[in-house]
């Protein structure tokens, strides 16, 4: 008895790895809850969530059209979600590729507007995926750096360089690169300075799927993709290993933010044809629930980000066909992914209550 | 590999389930199809949603209204509305979805939607696409994109008129003395759509308070509640005992009640949320330019590629007169006024009643059709004013005219 009365009321603890096939149920089993949840909303705004869900499904994957739209969507994910990848194994928390995809989407379009009408379509593009991946590079080695040197907190560093790259669009948007004075716009870029589409996509969903194997093979076949794992795992061993621990950070943040630039690029010259202060729209940390939820895994990033792009766009769709609130679509994939998250505390961790000891719940 | 394997697996057993769901729904829509010979599908790209209760809510009260009145003359037509749209590629493929959906007509209310829109465009030539305040579709050599617009400096005007007669009153009662009469202005950007909406208010005040001096604040956005009301209180500051805007939010009223001056607004009554001191808005009616074109549409007649609402036809309206703060008789000067401009016989930017550095203005070009931004085209002075709306339905005068002094500029 006296034992209980100091015991809290509930208890968490490491659990021992669980059979996969265990893991994977309790994977399925949220996202069933969610879905479940999710329904509230929808029967609040009085709807049936049964047919919702079919359109959300409907308007993402029914028609090629839709289908082009949702891995339009999901291209600039994908690739968001490969950037952060090496630093998020190496516990360097980069939620900065919304300023790095902006940053590398602003000296690309630099490349568009100056030298869009004097170069001819290939080496212009190339030019401006060289200067993408630079400037997203810079904008990422920047926190990198003071992190190496200074130790200074990389969280909230790369959170601000978001703003300041966000704030920079704003002004090119109001001034050096306004077309008509006062639209507050960019026109658009000389089709010179335009993605081909292929498959009427453009054609960046070509060079993503190639970074996934790239990347791929970078975090587990390469010396590089080794000591980014042994600092993930634990700096002092890395240092005790020998390993230039600085060098390797700001090594991996500017490959990082030069994917991330490489987004920025195809976003203004694929998607947008221009830029814009909302280019990464988000992207950027969309893309750490996708890196986290595939843990990491560059093959299954393409799966969830593949969901996500089909919840966005059906969402989108549900929003038109049933008139219901676009918050209420909002609301039913942030409890899918809450949902998801939370399932890999379960894995990980058993809930132990006050009197029951040694039985685990959940 | 295993673990992706699983994901996939799982996921198409979701996906299989939800599609078995979704094809009730279909068979139901297409049968409603055929049912109607006058039917057709028309999409809407809206910037907000209706709970901005400004503009958005003003064009789906337009849309709605329009919808209303061909339904009772037998014309059957679903719209699909695409809320809260940035102005990016998202807006093209909200315009490639309402095409691919079979929409007849697709209408895009905000200014920046239109190169994205023109772009989907190209891609549909069997489907029309309307800019509405934007000025594109009549200069492409496209011939399914549109553009319209109102000529909403005539509602300014009579807001102005409306605003002056209550200076007027206040000077009149020695409330306030002749010079004392100071409008602060609060404007979203320094270009032709609210430097042409501000002139026409200030003339208006002045057709009836000729003391009336005016200062301007462009806050640089289009709808930021806090700049708004920072620059509404400095424009109190500075004198002023009237405020309007050209701006989207309410602020600018809440901060004119709280300060005791007065107010005029924009795009929506602005009395509930300021009884004390928001005396009337003017707002464009969208519903005219909706009925036609849809009807048009239907009944295979061509469309203008450049449409102007006018006061005449309804297309621009004053919202009620706050009766209990608005000076005694407002209502029946202003609606005197009101026959003038629909008439003609009063002209809004009337060259001999205002002055540019101390001159008579008698040049202006209206239109830019190579490009710099700077008009090069049409002559818009003749007849002793300057014609607004008149070559293009987008504003374009663009001109600093004495009175109004500005105190900063924001592009």
């Amino acid at each position: 008895m006296n034992t209980n009365l100091k015991m809290p009321l509930i208890r968490l603890a490491k659990r021992d790895s669980l059979k996969p096939s265990v893991v994977w149920a309790i994977r399925i089993a949220s996202v069933v809850l969610a879905l479940l949840l999710g329904m509230i909303p929808i029967i609040m705004a009085g709807k049936n969530p049964f047919v919702s869900y079919g359109i959300m499904i409907e308007g993402a994957l029914s028609k090629p059209g839709y289908i082009r739209q949702t891995v339009k969507r999901a291209i600039p994910l994908l690739g968001t979600a490969l950037a952060i990848a090496p630093c998020f194994k190496m516990k360097f928390w980069n939620i900065g590729a919304e300023g790095q995809i902006t940053f590398g989407a602003i000296i690309s379009s630099a490349i568009a507007i100056y030298l869009g009408k004097s170069l001819p379509s290939f080496p212009l593009l190339v030019l401006m995926a060289v200067a993408g991946a630079i400037g997203g590079g810079i904008w990422a080695f920047i926190p990198g750096y003071f992190k190496a040197k200074y130790n200074t907190n990389e969280t909230l560093f790369t959170l601000m360089m978001n703003y300041i790259a966000i704030g920079i669009v704003r002004w090119l948007q109001g001034g050096p690169w306004e077309g008509r004075k006062g639209t507050q716009m960019i026109p658009m870029f000389p089709d010179a300075a335009r993605l081909p589409n292929v498959l009427g996509i453009y054609c960046g969903w070509i060079i993503i799927l190639v970074l996934v194997v790239i990347i791929h093979v970078y975090m587990n076949f390469t010396k590089h993709g080794y000591e980014v794992a042994v600092i993930g795992d634990s700096e002092n061993t890395a240092r005790y290993a020998g390993m230039n621990v600085g060098w390797i950070m700001m090594r991996t943040m500017f490959l990082s933010g030069a994917i991330c630039g490489i987004v920025g690029w195809m976003l203004v010259s694929g998607a947008n044809g221009t830029l814009n202060s909302d280019v990464a729209g988000g992207v950027g940390f969309t893309a750490i629930t996708v890196a986290w939820l595939s843990q990491l895994n560059s093959f299954a990033m393409v799966v969830i980000a593949a969901m996500l792009a089909v919840i966005g766009k059906g969402s989108a769709t549900l929003q038109t066909k049933l008139s219901v609130p676009a918050s209420v679509a909002d609301i039913i994939s942030g409890v899918l992914l809450f949902c998801m998250l939370g399932c890999e505390f379960f894995i990980n961790y058993k809930i132990i209550l006050r009197g029951k000891s040694d039985k685990e719940v959940q | 590999m295993k673990k992706t394997l699983t994901v996939l697996l799982s996921l198409m057993l979701i996906c299989v389930l939800f599609v078995s769901c979704g094809k009730k729904t279909t068979e139901t829509s297409s049968s409603t199809e055929k049912a109607v010979a006058k039917a057709t599908k028309i999409g809407f790209v809206v910037i907000n949603d209706e709970s901005d209760q400004g503009y958005t809510w003003n064009f789906m009260n337009g849309m709605n209204a329009a919808l209303e009145k061909l339904k009772a003359e037998g014309y059957n037509i679903e719209l699909l509305v695409k809320r809260n749209t940035t102005e990016s590629s998202i807006c093209k493929d909200y315009n490639t979805e309402l095409a691919e959906e079979g929409c007849a007509v697709i209408f895009n209310n905000s200014y920046g939607f239109e190169p994205y829109m023109l772009e989907a465009a190209k891609e549909y030539p069997d489907v029309q696409f309307v800019g509405m305040t934007n000025c594109g579709g009549q200069f492409d050599n496209n011939t399914n994109t549109f553009n319209a617009f109102a000529s909403i400096y005539e509602g300014r005007y009579a807001a102005g008129v409306v605003a002056g007669l209550k200076l007027q009153e206040m000077i009149d009662n020695g409330k306030i003395k002749a010079d004392q009469a100071v409008i602060g202005y609060v404007g979203a950007f320094s270009f032709a759509e609210v430097i042409s909406g501000m002139t026409s208010y200030f003339l208006g005040v002045r057709s009836v308070c000729p003391s009336a001096t005016m200062k301007v604040y462009f806050v640089g956005t289009w709808g930021d509640a806090t700049l708004e009301e920072a620059a509404a209180n400095a424009l109190i500051d500075k004198g002023a005992v009237m405020i309007s805007q050209h701006s989207d939010t309410t602020s600018p009223a809440l901060a004119a009640q709280k300060a005791g001056v007065f107010h005029t607004g924009y795009n929506t009554d602005m009395t509930g949320a300021a009884p004390n001191a928001s005396i009337v808005s003017c707002r464009i009616n969208w519903e005219p330019y909706f009925y036609t074109f849809i009807k048009n549409l239907i009944d295979g007649k061509k469309n203008n590629p450049d449409y102007t609402g006018t006061m005449a036809e309804g297309a621009v309206l004053l919202t009620e007169i706050n009766e209990k703060i608005a000076a005694k008789g407002t209502k029946e000067k202003v609606e005197k006024v009101i026959e003038e401009l629909k008439s003609g016989k009063r002209q809004v930017f009337d060259t001999s009643t205002f002055t540019v550095e101390g001159k008579k203005l008698d040049h202006a070009f209206a239109l830019d059709t190579d490009g710099d931004f700077t008009p090069d085209k049409e002559e818009a002075v003749y007849d002793g004013a300057f014609h607004e709306s008149k070559f293009q339905s987008a504003p374009y005068f663009a001109i600093q005219i004495d009175g109004i002094e500005w105190l900063n500029a924001a592009f």
